[in-house]
């Protein structure tokens, strides 16, 4: 691995971070609150002190065209981490200690919408702005940005490209991969914006529709209200939110294709769309019974809130309607299975994603219809194409990892916070991408208290959920860390 | 008419053997070892290559009126056809043997560049044959099925089973449904016109020709009728194989396929959506016993292999199928297949020579289907303009066939004795092979 190439692409992510943190700064100054413009000019300042250090350290080298895929996962990986580190840097001065400040970071960066903070009153609104806009930013993925704006990368954008979303498919809807990642991020925006208008029409505030856009497309889940969009007492504000958050759970590609090229083939004939809708459709009708006939309430609640938490969950993003914290042990254990499935591949939310679960439904049905024909040859197809051995092997084995992760990470915060309820459901919302969990850490509570241990436990948690383990394990294999400053290979 | 065949395979002399007697048959041959066979035909045997411009000259393609490329190699067919084209404006029939060659020159959606150069008929044998057996499949209990007059008028076969109630009965003491007629019966391999007076008998194949209606009052009363085909084995996931199963999962049925060939198996699952493929030998007899191969409604054995096919489908057909279709790749084992019992015997060969036989035929008569591998045939005629006006019965026949259907404007007739003839009149006439001559000259003389 050639230090030169991460430095120096590490450099040239970190010139263009310390641009965008500006942005919350300029809402300070609109909003005429010139003292908060300090913590972002600051961060702004380290971004690009950085930046320069990494690009000479890095000899300034501008062709990335010979990196290898393990220094594309370790860049990819770094981006994440020192990103969320200048993130932080502004909450530090508005006085979150520097764990909380970390943690509550990676959590915007990372789509997860889990919140240490405990009274919302003490921050100003470009505090609120940069929470959301971190999350906006992390949910069509920091590094699918910066091949799109950034004409540096080149070839390597195609290898960092994939090093980020590592579905189970490449799907690339123009040939170039720039194109790819503008068209993404072009669909992406285009959302956004129609959400703002949608939920300034419905009577929410500007600002408030700004950064609950920007939450709800990236399935983040950070708002600035401090009940979420419970807070905001209105059905069809929760509506809107809805759809965009069914939206943002869909595969982008096939949304970019049916919104702009008027194509509609590609998404409804999707084997994961249908299936992520059956999921959506099926269980949150299983909720809003379950809401109806133990909850109380109307059946107009019933079904809004059903609907309203199944999309929160599946999608990754976190919002909540209701307090479900407070809701029966089953309607809970409804929104706990949702957890394990999250959003499509290739959107912007988390989770093991829905094709997986599809194909190890698939997977097992298959082993069933073997026993009974022993000499029959029976694919697994997904969009009536064979799934190919190596990606079957690989499916299998990120859902292997992931419980294997899930399993270590809930028993050691298990142990450490006394309370398996914590452990557990937090470990699923933090690898998961989700944020709220129940009780203590519900959507009205906080992750605030929790030991130290444990916030890093899940910070490291998010991270690694966030890149879909790939480039985490890869990192446990030691073979990985032989670097040299040498440019010729 | 002047015919040139290119190319020296079993399918050219089939024709050629067909044809010589009434047509001047030119066969190009391009190397190779010629068969001994060809010698004993009448035709002209020219060394040399269809896609060569000079030889097609030397052999006067430009007077030709026909063109047939049926040799190896579909590349040399398509651009002999081409080269023809240069020539003169004869028609062309290409014959091909890959799918994917068959898509790019029969696709109708890709056709905005049609130049003269294009080939005017595409013939893929095996094709076609995969329409025939899933026509055949398509009519429970019939052996075979034959739609005439696009589809108004039908032509079932039936085997005549021990408890059937018209075994031993005159025809004329039935009680058939009217507008059935029974041109041909097929007894111990010998296929003859019947009268009214002819006996049936155990286990002779009879023909139906009639309405569909008709027919279908036909088979509810004679023949049990009222199950539909639910799943059919298919033993070979050859070109054949993979075609029909596709045809049949698209109207609903449950289709297994055994193929040996492990990486055909995988081509097979991944392009049949429902089908069950399974890998192992046709001949595998614990395989098809565990998979109950044999309690499918419909078996069709379509390998490539003749001595295979017949061994499976006489271990299906011992384990209790209801029906077996079975395909014959060299003619000559036609009878003895028929011989054994397998019920159905189809050919890709035969197929591709109706489809041939239907543009060759002068005089307005062709060849609507060739039935028993070849011994009979339904003919097509229209009646000249010169024709006098008179009843079935009064038309004196120095043969024997059966007008089996009348197609007048849009209507259709299926005739009695009593039926009136008028010119110009669209017939279809059931009639043995070596009368269809006899056919013409009566018809147009």
């Amino acid at each position: 691995m050639k230090t030169p190439f991460i430095s120096s692409a590490l450099g040239i992510i970190l010139l263009a971070f310390g641009g965008i943190i500006l942005l919350p700064a300029a809402v300070a100054v609109i909003d005429h609150d010139y003292r908060s413009t300090t913590p972002f000019l600051i961060a702004s300042c380290t971004s690009f002190a950085f930046g320069l250090i990494c690009r000479w350290h890095g000899r300034f080298c501008r062709n990335f065209d010979t990196m290898r895929r393990t220094e594309g996962l370790l860049i990819v990986t770094l981006t994440w981490i020192v990103a969320a580190a200048i993130g932080a840097i502004p909450y530090v001065f508005f006085g979150l200690n520097p764990l909380d400040a970390y943690f509550e970071a990676v959590s915007g960066f990372t789509t997860t919408g889990a919140t240490i903070l405990i009274d919302f009153s003490l921050y100003p609104k470009s505090f609120f702005f940069w929470r959301s806009l971190s999350q906006w930013l992390g949910g069509m993925g920091i590094i699918v940005l910066f091949v799109a704006i950034l004409p540096q990368f080149g070839v390597a954008g195609r290898k960092i490209f994939f090093a980020e979303a590592p579905g189970p498919t490449e799907e690339k809807i123009t040939p170039r991969i720039a194109h790819t990642a503008k068209a993404l991020w072009l669909i992406y925006l285009l959302l956004t914006l129609l959400e703002i208008v949608c939920l300034t029409a419905a009577g929410m505030p500007l600002f408030d529709a700004v950064c609950n856009s920007f939450s709800t497309m990236a399935a983040g889940g950070f708002s600035p209200h401090p009940q979420s969009i419970m807070g905001y007492q209105s059905s069809a504000i929760t509506w809107i939110v809805t759809i965009f958050m069914f939206l943002s759970g869909a595969n982008f590609a096939l949304q970019y294709k049916l919104f702009l090229r008027g194509k509609s083939r590609p998404l409804f004939t999707n084997d994961e769309f249908q299936f992520y809708l059956g999921i959506v459709v099926v269980s949150s009708l299983f909720l809003s019974i379950i809401l109806y006939s133990l909850q109380g309430g109307t059946a107009a609640n019933s079904i809004r809130d059903g609907l309203f938490q199944i999309v929160s969950i599946i999608t990754t993003t976190g919002f909540s309607s209701v307090d479900f914290a407070l809701w029966t042990v089953a309607a809970q254990t409804t929104l706990f299975a949702m957890m394990y499935v999250g959003a499509c591949a290739g959107s912007a939310g988390g989770g093991i994603k829905v094709v997986r679960i599809l194909f190890a439904f698939k997977f097992l049905k298959r082993e069933i219809d073997q026993i009974v024909h022993p000499r029959a040859i029976l694919p697994i197809k997904i969009d009536r194409v064979t799934v190919q051995d190596d990606v079957q092997r690989q499916m299998l084995s990120f859902l292997l990892f992931y419980i294997c992760l899930m399993i270590g990470s809930g028993l050691v915060v298990t142990m450490i916070e006394q309370d398996a309820l914590i452990g557990f459901v937090g470990t699923a919302a933090t690898i998961g991408n989700i944020g709220p969990g129940f009780g203590e850490i519900g959507p009205m509570g906080t992750f605030g208290n929790l030991h130290p241990l444990t916030k890093a436990i899940f910070i490291l948690d998010m991270i690694v959920g966030r890149l879909e383990l790939i480039p985490f394990l890869a990192m446990l294999c030691p073979e990985f860390w032989t670097f040299s400053r040498n440019d010729q290979r | 008419m002047d015919i040139i065949i290119y190319g020296t395979t079993e399918f050219s002399y089939l024709v050629a053997a067909r044809l010589h007697q009434q047509h001047n048959i030119t066969i190009l041959h391009d190397g190779g070892e010629l068969s001994e066979r060809f010698n004993n035909l009448d035709v002209s045997i020219v060394e040399g290559s269809g896609s060569d411009i000079s030889v097609l000259d030397n052999i006067e393609a430009r007077k030709a009126d026909l063109f047939i490329a049926c040799s190896v190699l579909d590349e040399a067919n398509i651009v002999a056809c081409w080269t023809v084209k240069k020539i003169a404006d004869t028609e062309t029939i290409c014959f091909i043997s890959k799918a994917s060659l068959y898509k790019n020159f029969s696709s109708i959606t890709h056709n905005h560049y049609q130049t003269r150069y294009d080939i005017d008929s595409i013939i893929w044998p095996e094709q076609l044959l995969t329409q025939d057996i899933f026509r055949i499949i398509s009519v429970p209990e019939a052996l075979d099925v034959e739609y005439l007059a696009g589809g108004k008028a039908k032509l079932f076969e039936y085997r005549i089973k021990a408890e059937s109630t018209i075994v031993d009965k005159p025809i004329k003491d039935c009680n058939f449904p009217a507008n059935v007629l029974i041109p041909g019966i097929t007894r111990e391999g010998k296929l003859f016109v019947p009268s009214g007076s002819t006996t049936i008998r155990l286990n002779d194949k009879v023909f139906f020709i009639g309405s569909g209606a008709a027919l279908d009052v036909l088979a509810a009363d004679f023949f049990k009728h009222d199950r539909k085909v639910k799943s059919v084995s298919i033993v070979g996931g050859g070109a054949v194989g993979f075609m029909l199963a596709e045809k049949l999962e698209r109207t609903g049925i449950k289709v297994k396929i055994i193929e040996h060939n492990i990486q055909r198996c995988a081509f097979l699952a991944d392009s049949l959506k429902k089908a069950l493929v399974l890998q192992g030998n046709g001949t595998d007899l614990e395989l098809l016993e565990s998979e109950s191969i044999a309690a499918a409604d419909v078996c069709v054995c379509t390998t490539d292999n003749d001595e295979k096919n017949l061994l499976c489908s006489l271990l299906i057909k011992q384990m209790g199928t209801k029906r077996i279709i079975t395909r014959v790749g060299n003619i000559q084992n036609y009878g003895l297949f028929e011989h054994v019992g397998i019920d159905v015997v189809v050919s890709p060969k035969a197929s591709a020579l109706t489809e041939v036989l239907n543009r060759v035929q002068t005089h307005s008569v062709d060849v609507v289907a060739l039935l028993e591998g070849g011994k009979g045939e339904v003919l097509r005629l229209t009646l000249p303009k010169t024709f006098k006006e008179m009843r079935i019965k009064e038309l004196d026949m120095p043969f024997n066939a059966i007008i089996g259907v009348i197609v007048r404007g849009y209507k259709v007739i299926i005739p009695n004795g009593e039926s009136l003839l008028l010119p110009q009149d669209r017939l279809q006439i059931f009639a043995m092979k070596e009368d269809s001559e006899a056919i013409k000259n009566f018809f147009f003389a």
